[in-house]
């Protein structure tokens, strides 16, 4: 390997070493403020790393051994994982501060599966999808059950360990049947394979089918997303936030590479499995959050809506989709992380149970008044109402969709937009409705480390507002996708 | 003669899957997953892939077999226990594996048989050491992510699997 291989490697190795530091501050002391910096501060250089690169222009794609291409468009993706990564930390340490037991393992774990979103981030070879696929995966496990006390965690940890494996043996399965037939095991060849299918090739077309039912597991597109809402339920609030956003992220760069990177415009039996399973997503999701009093259950359903909007950009080629894609997953990033965390801030410190349903919620301004106008606000821009992150990143996939005529997508997204606006503004209504006399206007206490998660939010709310009023810098970095 | 102790394998590895899946009792059920994992090893061979097929055998094979040990480990024993072992022991239960174990070995003599014409399907015969040089060259970081996967696990394991103090 050459400095230049090992320079564009850096944030990998930078986390890899977090990870090694973090086990080793672990095994020295638990001390729990000590080893969340461990893991922070190594996710800061491995960002600072990947910056550096973006805006030195130094932006060549550099191929290492084979397996991994650090280009444009994986900066671009490390950028989006370690930022979101780092959020995701600053909750975890408020809410796991009441945690009885072990405390620690959780920067392990969220640790691991970063670099395992890293690694999916710059794969071009099918050994690195299906390692980083797995060490996203595998961690998660862990973090689903984490609190282990209580039945509904262990439950939530097994239904994830075994569908993602199903999942991920789906996935493994389609890659060997399309390598059976192009003989590489190359993204750029398995993509190419993907965009000249045609129905006599069966090895091809059963292979693709086993890809996208794998991939769209893990993105949780219907009909391969029962598992989210249970999983979402029973996992830890901080750990939710991070399986709505840097795993389904992760996966979602390489589904870029695979199904939108080809030379060739997508073959259209491809697409109409793509377009039905966004329909279906973005349908299916908006008509069951309806009905949810869980909110955690109602953003998972949302999600699934979200990322169906987002498979649009699979369906329309050419660089300018892949930009729509850029923006609509940073503005999609920085409002999940808002909601989350305003959740895992208003359950911290870990007690009994994470404050879920919307009863908990009624009333919530009149005693967390700045917590509750942040999650206001990220609501609405979960909804896409104008000034908000959220609209600009519907605007940019409904062009795409627009440009390239999709209109039964197009559509779909405006009648699934249309109905997320009554679930998320019951939530709303929710969150200013009068409470009983005499428990008005109670601020509760926050410690040092609720104050930290108040400043990242705080922070992910200036950004939220700044990309929905100037979102001209994002489109430009978006770009970066399209440089592959 | 190697295509047709091929499909042999393949035939005996289904089947064996099958009754994994369908066999209530356990321990015969596990019987049968080690024979199926055999058999994929078979598979492995005829396919010009000794290696790989060796790996199955001692991995898989062998880590099942731990399984077994273990369970046989934390059952108390006793009166009952050995009873209840006699009970596992019928014809019904061993016969079965017994049998389709024995194609797989006489299958595995007949391909060893320099006498033969033993070329593999497979084009090529890949070996240990081909194998070891693809791992430690192209496939480095491949190696290299996927220990930090096993530490994932581990975490996992340890996290999941510490008993309350």
């Amino acid at each position: 390997m050459t400095s230049v291989q090992l320079w564009a490697l850096l944030p990998l190795l930078i986390a890899t070493a977090s990870i090694v530091a973090t086990m080793l501050a672990i095994a020295v002391y638990r001390h729990h403020r000590f080893c969340a910096s461990v893991t922070v501060g190594g996710m800061n250089l491995a960002l600072i790393a990947v910056v550096y690169d973006l805006i030195t222009g130094d932006n060549l794609a550099v191929p290492v051994t084979g397996l991994m291409t650090v280009d444009a468009a994986a900066r671009f993706g490390m950028v989006l994982i370690l930022v979101t990564t780092l959020g995701v930390l600053t909750l975890c340490h408020a809410y796991f501060e009441g945690y009885k037991r072990n405390r620690e393992e959780i920067y392990l774990l969220i640790g691991l599966g970063t670099l395992g979103a890293l690694t999916l981030a710059c794969a071009t070879h099918t050994a690195t999808l299906l390692v980083g696929i797995e060490l996203l995966s595998l961690p998660m496990v862990a973090g689903v059950a984490y609190s282990m006390d209580e039945r509904r965690a262990i439950e939530g940890g097994i239904k994830y360990l075994i569908l993602s494996a199903a999942a991920s043996a789906a996935l493994f399965f389609g890659v060997a049947l399309i390598y059976a037939h192009i003989g590489s095991l190359d993204l750029s060849a398995m993509s190419q394979a993907l965009s000249a299918a045609s129905l006599d090739q069966p090895l091809v077309l059963a292979g693709a089918a086993m890809m996208i039912a794998g991939l769209g597991f893990k993105l949780s597109l219907v009909p391969f997303h029962q598992w989210t809402p249970d999983v979402y339920e029973s996992a830890p609030t901080p750990i939710t936030a991070y399986l709505a956003t840097v795993s389904k992220l992760g996966v979602f760069v390489v589904v870029l590479r695979l199904f939108h990177y080809g030379s060739s415009p997508i073959s259209p039996l491809i697409l109409t499995a793509l377009v039905g399973l966004a329909v279906a997503s973005m349908l299916v999701g908006s008509l069951l959050a309806l009905r949810q009093n869980n909110l955690k259950r109602l953003l998972a359903y949302s999600s699934i809506a979200h990322f169906g909007y987002l498979t649009i950009v699979l369906a329309v080629p050419g660089d300018e989709s892949l930009r729509a894609a850029g923006v609509y997953l940073a503005t999609y990033l920085v409002t999940s992380l808002g909601v989350f965390g305003v959740m895992a801030l208003v359950s911290s410190p870990m007690g009994e149970r994470d404050a879920e349903h919307i009863d908990d919620y009624r009333g919530l301004f009149w005693r967390r008044p700045y917590l509750t106008s942040i999650l206001t606000a990220m609501l609405l821009s979960l909804a896409g109402i104008p000034l908000t992150a959220g609209f600009i990143g519907k605007f940019a996939v409904i062009s795409a969709g627009v440009g390239a005529a999709q209109w039964l997508l197009v559509g779909s997204l405006i009648v699934s937009s249309a109905i997320s606006i009554y679930y998320y503004l019951r939530i709303v209504s929710a969150l200013f409705s009068a409470v009983a006399a005499g428990s008005e206007r109670v601020s509760e206490p926050m410690g040092w480390a609720q104050s930290f998660g108040g400043l990242m939010l705080v922070v992910a709310m200036i950004v939220m507002l700044w990309l929905g009023v100037y979102p001209q810098p994002l489109y430009l970095l978006s770009g970066q996708l399209a440089q592959h | 003669m190697v295509e047709f102790a091929f499909y042999v394998a393949g035939t005996v590895a289904l089947f064996s899957t099958v009754m994994v899946v369908v066999n209530t009792h356990p321990v015969h059920a596990l019987l049968y997953m080690v024979l199926s994992l055999l058999s994929v090893a078979m598979v492995f061979f005829t396919l010009g892939a000794p290696f790989a097929g060796a790996l199955e055998v001692v991995v898989y094979a062998g880590a099942i077999m731990v399984l077994f040990v273990f369970v046989v480990m934390m059952l108390n024993l006793g009166a009952k226990t050995v009873a209840q072992e006699r009970s596992w022991l019928t014809a019904s239960g061993w016969v079965g594996p017994l049998v389709l174990s024995a194609i797989l070995l006489v299958q595995l003599l007949l391909v060893l048989e320099p006498l033969q014409t033993t070329a593999p399907i497979g084009t090529t015969v890949i070996d240990a050491k081909q194998v070891g040089i693809a791992l430690f060259g192209p496939y480095l970081l491949a190696v290299e992510l996927a220990s930090t996967l096993l530490l994932a696990g581990l975490v996992a394991a340890y996290h999941l699997g510490r008993q309350d103090d």
